[in-house]
């Protein structure tokens, strides 16, 4: 069983397509392995089996009678729980909308249905992507499943149960949404792959939204060839999400192999050794990485862009604006009825100024071009994503010292593709992580370097003890 | 602030139910927003327009 549970999506494909491996006996296999982890792993709000078995079933069928529909097809994936299914509830994590049944699928889920993907269960998020981890929710957080001997482990967040299912095998595939580096942070807690495409490059519609302007939907994976698969999946253009891009959807899957000899990589250092320390352990695996991308033939040079400090400030007034305003009448009328911290967060929103935030905006297009102009001449940027490994989850102080120790939301900000991923482990055991952001739409660029440092270590083949 | 002008600003954004742990986290609200707000730039020129939100399609245009 635990060989069916770390398949890849690249690897499980193979095998159904040529018809070695059921869907259906997959998929069972799947759901036990859920059923006797999830107890104390909580990525699941909510377990959907008989969706699950007769998806299981269609492919079968489908593909014995020749019907293969691409490499999603008989695979189970998973949703972050504020992203639409019909027929399901999309409870954000949250008493405000625990009766909330979904009337349509959202662009995300439609495209993982018609690719055959099948539906495995609605995930854990921190509530309304903003207020976590919490123990005062109706469902309990979700746990890391690198917890050991450093104790119980944050995931990160907050699509932390997609994070938790793909590190404990639970899934080979998930969705999960970033308005401030909720793809990447659960992503560098978990030890797995995660990418914020380009703003605009996937569809947010049927997606209950955080910040409208910051929010994105991004693909979550153990590798990165599964990751570039899934986004091939669901880039596109929507003409009805505002935010859409009508821009060419590459093919993310093709440039993987070739390597980074000739590229130029910016290593921005000054985000985790300068504007902020990084835990010691974290310096050096990113450094580490950059040796690594040098010895692959790349040519690695320090590239600074704008301080932490002015996206961090750009990014919150931002987002505290835009989720106040969508929270404002649950915040009048059942206050009560949110958790601690996303009350805290979302209250935080309230007396941002009009002009405050307008200048935020103003500030964002000043930063995006500055970022643009640092990059003139570089491929991939490499940095950190999380400034610290995993702190444990019940210790409150550790959790609110950490959570704004990262360099992600500058690119919630610029808006550029940016993925997170392993590399590397510290002294405890726990996953350590880099960051590579590439040129607005230029994901297949990101992937490149990504899928050589991946290959040059070992890392992926590592598995959380005990599971 | 006092409690009452906490209360009073609370009321002002239409938080008129709220009870004295949220007003509370309300008055945290106030001073880190206060605290970003101080770390933007004093030197935005008034050329530098925000990043555009609103935008119209021409007809058979797409978006």
């Amino acid at each position: 069983m635990s060989e069916l549970a770390y398949l890849t999506l690249h690897e499980t494909s193979e095998l159904i397509r040529g018809r070695k491996l059921s869907p259906v006996d997959l998929v069972t296999a799947q759901l036990a392995r859920i059923e006797r982890l999830d107890a104390r792993l909580h990525a699941f709000i909510r377990v959907t089996p008989e969706i699950a078995l007769a998806g299981a079933r269609a492919a079968e069928a489908q593909i014995m009678s020749g019907d293969w529909r691409g490499p999603l097809h008989g695979v189970p994936y998973g949703l972050k729980d504020i992203i639409d299914y019909a027929g399901l509830p999309t409870t954000c994590h949250s008493k405000i909308l625990i009766d909330n049944i979904a009337a349509r699928d959202s662009v995300v889920t439609t495209r993982l249905k018609a690719a055959g993907g099948v539906m495995m269960g609605k995930l854990a998020t921190h509530e309304f992507a903003i207020g976590g981890p919490s123990f005062d929710l109706p469902w309990p957080p979700a746990i890391n499943p690198w917890s050991g001997n450093a104790g119980t482990l944050h995931p990160g967040g907050s699509s932390s149960g997609s994070g938790v299912a793909l590190a404990a095998g639970m899934l080979p595939v998930a969705l999960g949404t970033d308005t401030g580096g909720s793809v990447r942070n659960p992503a560098s807690m978990c030890g797995i792959v995660g990418m914020k495409p380009t703003y605009g490059r996937v569809s947010r519609r049927g997606v209950f939204p955080l910040a409208y302007s910051l929010d994105h939907v991004g693909p979550m994976t153990r590798t990165v060839r599964d990751n570039a698969i899934l986004l091939d999946i669901i880039a596109g253009h929507d003409q009805l999400d505002p935010g859409s891009a009508d821009v060419a959807v590459d093919n993310y899957t093709a440039d993987l192999d070739r390597g980074v000899r000739g590229l130029t990589i910016g290593l921005a250092r000054h985000f985790y050794a300068e504007d902020e320390m990084a835990h010691p352990e974290q310096i050096a695996a990113i450094d580490a990485a950059a040796e690594v991308l040098r010895g692959l033939g790349a040519e690695v040079r320090e590239v600074r862009l704008p301080p932490n400090a002015e996206f961090v400030a750009c990014n919150r007034l931002i987002l505290r604006s835009e989720a106040f305003a969508i929270h404002r009448r649950w915040l009048t009328q059942r206050p009560a009825d949110y958790g601690d911290l996303g009350r805290q967060r979302l209250l935080d929103g309230a007396t941002v100024s009009a002009a405050d935030y307008i200048d935020a905006l103003r500030l964002r297009g000043r930063l995006v071009q500055r970022t643009l102009e640092a990059m003139a001449e570089i491929d991939v940027v490499l940095t950190a994503s999380s400034l610290d490994p995993p702190c444990r989850i019940d210790d409150a102080e550790a959790v609110a010292r950490t959570y704004p120790r990262q360099v992600r939301q500058p690119f919630n900000v610029t808006g550029q593709p940016a993925l997170a991923m392993l590399a590397g482990f510290t002294t405890d055991s726990v996953p350590l992580s880099l960051q590579l952001i590439g040129h607005p739409f230029r994901e297949a660029m990101v992937y490149r370097v990504a899928a050589a440092y991946e290959a040059a270590t070992a890392w992926t083949e590592r598995r959380p003890a005990g599971l | 602030m006092d409690r009452e002008d906490v209360r009073r600003q609370a009321v002002a954004c239409g938080l008129d139910n709220v009870a004295q742990a949220h007003l509370e986290q309300f008055a945290q609200g106030v001073r880190t927003t206060k605290e970003l707000a101080a770390r933007l730039p004093k030197d935005l020129h008034w050329t530098e327009e925000n990043a555009l939100t609103f935008s119209l399609v021409g007809k058979g245009g797409r978006r």
